[in-house]
């Protein structure tokens, strides 16, 4: 449907691979104002047709590839695109925001978003070029790992002068052919992660789909999109984490500020320091390991590390892959994280979610549980482990099912560390309880992104109180709804460290940093009050370039109360189909080792007070003492409609 | 003496990431970070033997101090 607004290209198509029917589905511009792009539209469509009975690897479910009106705007760090589908990980919808470049090749074909659904006979992948589909039997490309897919494609793609027609791909590996949870789907070198949406794409038989054209993307305001740009990128240039330490160590540096809060994830989160951190930390790939360092299209960030793994140029290992794969399994050799994030991106694994099944395993067989001959600091095996788990041979088939149902088969629920079947993320919540809360409550599962990141005040780049559970809840509701809606927007998730003012995070020791640090867990209530009444937050902040450039994009009104407003609403949302598949306070649970056991003895503080947390954090939101949605919240979020199945 | 050691941003930039200084005063440490003026020494947090200590702390034998920025990351 053609759209007044900018950033958009009118329309979403849906394709039933069973049928191989293509059509194109109705979303008004109504919609738009509500639902935005990215994640929170592909919640809507998911939420229109899920009713709570479906599987994941079923024809009823929906692979939803949305993109965001800022994506291809020229805004900075805005190629993503987002992949919403009902996860066969945690039996919930999942999402997960990709860099790479095919949103900007979907929107330069003419869609806004592309539906999947339903299941090829054969495998196959799918070419879209200017909006139209053409279905290619796959079976020359079924087997490949992702680079060498992306390669055959872009042989399949040559022009009759033998250049490749620029275009924007995602595609599976082998874990995803194979139905592995926790695959993945991969774009040029970037990753749609968490969730297991490469496994519902295998199911569908749908190996690679294609997307170029010559569509323009329509800015509303060009002049002043430019102006606005130049300013914004200048910001991000300057501001110490997106201008200088996430270009110069990428999100790798994170890893000693981590050992000295005590929130390094070690021997599967059984502590928060590792004392061989050193040998695999940012620093170190840095000055031995990165040969240069990249970004996704219009990033002035440039976060991804470079390395070279047996005589090739490859992706570096971010943060969560270097911790997991290091001090998590007590491994101390980099040169092995640098070859294994290799080959887990080219098998298509959530590097996360392996991980971290690996150091269960690891514990489960030390603590005599499970004998699978995995051992903490034993990694000798692990690059033959990990192509098992892919093609789902030997102890890989069991691998290949994650820590949840592996603790449900062997025990060890405390030590299997996920929330709602999602492995977490590389943090160690016991001394970042925040976060912890974030973990359990993300609508996708152990999730740092979803569930708000809170570390980033919890010692990261501010430094109060990482144990209190004052304040936490309301400042992780901000933060979640303020992500979801960038996100949503089509930008990359880091322009969000703008919105902490620069001399903040220049100046740690100055007074009024110390201020804040002292105060902010006390602003609960004010907090509070801006997440209940955003619109009293009129204006834009001007440390946030998101709201101005979202208005020179779509021409839309979007003041900073709109615009968490918006974020408020997907989050909602998702909770709200969440429902329908059986969501509600006991599902947002983490492993008893989290809330039950003291990281530190001697430290009464130091585990993660989940049900106070979840008390205030239910009042916060709107929601009952169930962890739902009231009928209230959902009429004040224009989304009443979605509770109308089941409830 | 005092081990010193720089993490983050700061340690490129110092060259540097373990070395050793014989110091009393938090001011004389931050004087002495190679290729860092005193100024930008002292917007980096600084602990020692894992603790955040004040300006006015003074150094014992044997102290291991740890300097470092703010960070970001996902």
């Amino acid at each position: 449907m053609a759209t007044k607004y900018g950033g958009y290209m009118g329309k979403v198509l849906k394709i039933n691979l069973t049928s191989r029917e293509v059509s194109e589905y109705p979303f008004s511009d109504e919609e738009r104002e509500l639902f935005i792009g990215g994640k929170i539209m592909a919640a809507k469509i998911l939420g229109d047709h899920l009713t709570g009975k479906e599987k994941a690897f079923s024809e009823e479910n929906l692979l939803v590839v949305t993109t965001g009106p800022l994506t291809g705007s020229g805004a900075p760090s805005s190629s993503r695109f987002n992949i919403s589908t009902l996860s066969p990980q945690t039996g919930y919808i999942t999402s997960s925001n990709c860099g790479g470049n095919f949103g900007y090749y979907l929107k330069k074909a003419g869609l806004d978003a592309l539906i999947l659904t339903g299941r090829c006979e054969k495998p196959s992948w799918i070419e879209i070029q200017n909006d139209k589909v053409v279905f290619h039997e796959a079976e020359d490309i079924w087997g490949m790992k992702t680079s060498e897919t992306q390669s055959a494609l872009d042989d399949k793609l040559r022009m009759k002068n033998g250049r490749v027609r620029k275009n924007g791909k995602i595609c599976i590996g082998p874990a995803g052919e194979n139905l592995v949870l926790y695959s993945c789907i991969v774009s040029n070198e970037r990753v749609s992660g968490r969730g297991g949406t490469g496994a519902v794409m295998g199911w569908m038989r749908l190996k690679a789909v294609c997307a170029s054209g010559n569509k323009e993307i329509p800015v509303y305001d060009k002049e002043k999109m430019v102006k606005h740009t130049q300013k914004w990128f200048r910001y991000i240039r300057n501001h110490p984490l997106t201008g200088n330490q996430l270009p110069k160590l990428g999100t790798a540096g994170l890893v000693s500020a981590m050992q000295m809060k005590h929130i390094l994830s070690t021997k599967n989160y059984s502590a928060g320091q590792y004392d061989e951190f050193e040998k695999v930390s940012g620093e170190e790939l840095a000055e031995k390991y990165n040969i240069v360092n990249k970004g996704c299209l219009t990033c002035p960030i440039r976060c991804a590390r470079t390395v070279e793994v047996d005589g090739q140029q490859v992706k570096g290992p971010e943060l969560e892959t270097l911790v997991l794969l290091g001090s998590g399994i007590l491994n101390n050799d980099l040169p092995s994280i640098l070859k294994w994030n290799y080959e887990l991106d080219e098998l298509g694994l959530d590097t996360i979610s392996c991980a971290n099944t690996i150091s269960y395993a690891m514990e489960a067989d030390e603590k005599g549980l499970w004998k699978n001959g995995l051992h903490f600091s034993d990694t000798g095996e692990l690059t033959k482990i990990f192509e098992d788990i892919a093609y789902r041979r030997g102890i890989g088939d069991e691998l290949a099912l994650g820590s949840k149902r592996l603790s449900e088969k062997y025990g060890g629920k405390d030590f299997a560390i996920h929330a709602k079947g999602m492995e977490l993320a590389a943090y160690e919540p016991r001394k970042a309880v925040g976060l912890g809360l974030g973990y359990a409550t993300s609508n996708r599962g152990g999730c740092h992104l979803n569930g708000g990141y809170l570390v980033i005040l919890e010692g990261l780049g501010l430094s109060i109180d990482q144990t209190t559970w004052r304040g936490k809840a309301d400042l992780t509701m901000l933060f979640q709804d303020l992500m979801e809606m960038i996100s949503a927007a089509g930008q990359c998730l880091f322009t969000s460290y703008a919105f902490f003012p620069t001399p903040l995070m220049k100046h740690p020791n100055a007074w009024y940093t110390k201020m804040v640090n002292k105060v902010l867990p006390y602003c609960g209530p004010a907090v509070r009050l801006i997440n209940k009444y955003p619109e009293i937050a009129h204006l834009h902040l001007p440390v946030f370039h998101h709201t101005k450039g979202f208005e020179y994009t779509t021409g839309m009104k979007m003041k900073f109360g709109d615009y968490i407003r918006c974020g408020e609403r997907g989050y909602n949302l998702e909770r709200e189909i969440n429902r329908r598949f059986g969501v509600n306070a006991n599902k947002d649970a983490l492993p008893k080792r989290l809330t039950d056991t003291l990281q530190d003895p001697n430290d009464p503080n130091s585990k993660v007070p989940l049900e106070r947390l979840k008390k205030v954090y239910y009042h916060a939101r709107g929601w009952d003492k169930r962890g739902l949605p009231t009928e209230r919240t959902l009429k004040k979020l224009k989304i009443d409609f979605a509770s109308e199945s089941g409830r | 003496m005092v081990r010193v050691k720089i993490f983050g941003v700061a340690r490129l930039k110092a060259g540097t990431g373990t070395f050793e200084r014989d110091v009393e005063t938090v001011d004389e440490l931050l004087g002495s970070i190679p290729n860092m003026t005193k100024k930008e020494a002292k917007d980096l947090v600084l602990l020692v033997n894992g603790n955040p200590v004040s300006r006015r702390y003074r150094f014992k034998d044997g102290d291991e101090a740890v300097l470092l920025a703010p960070a970001g990351g996902g």
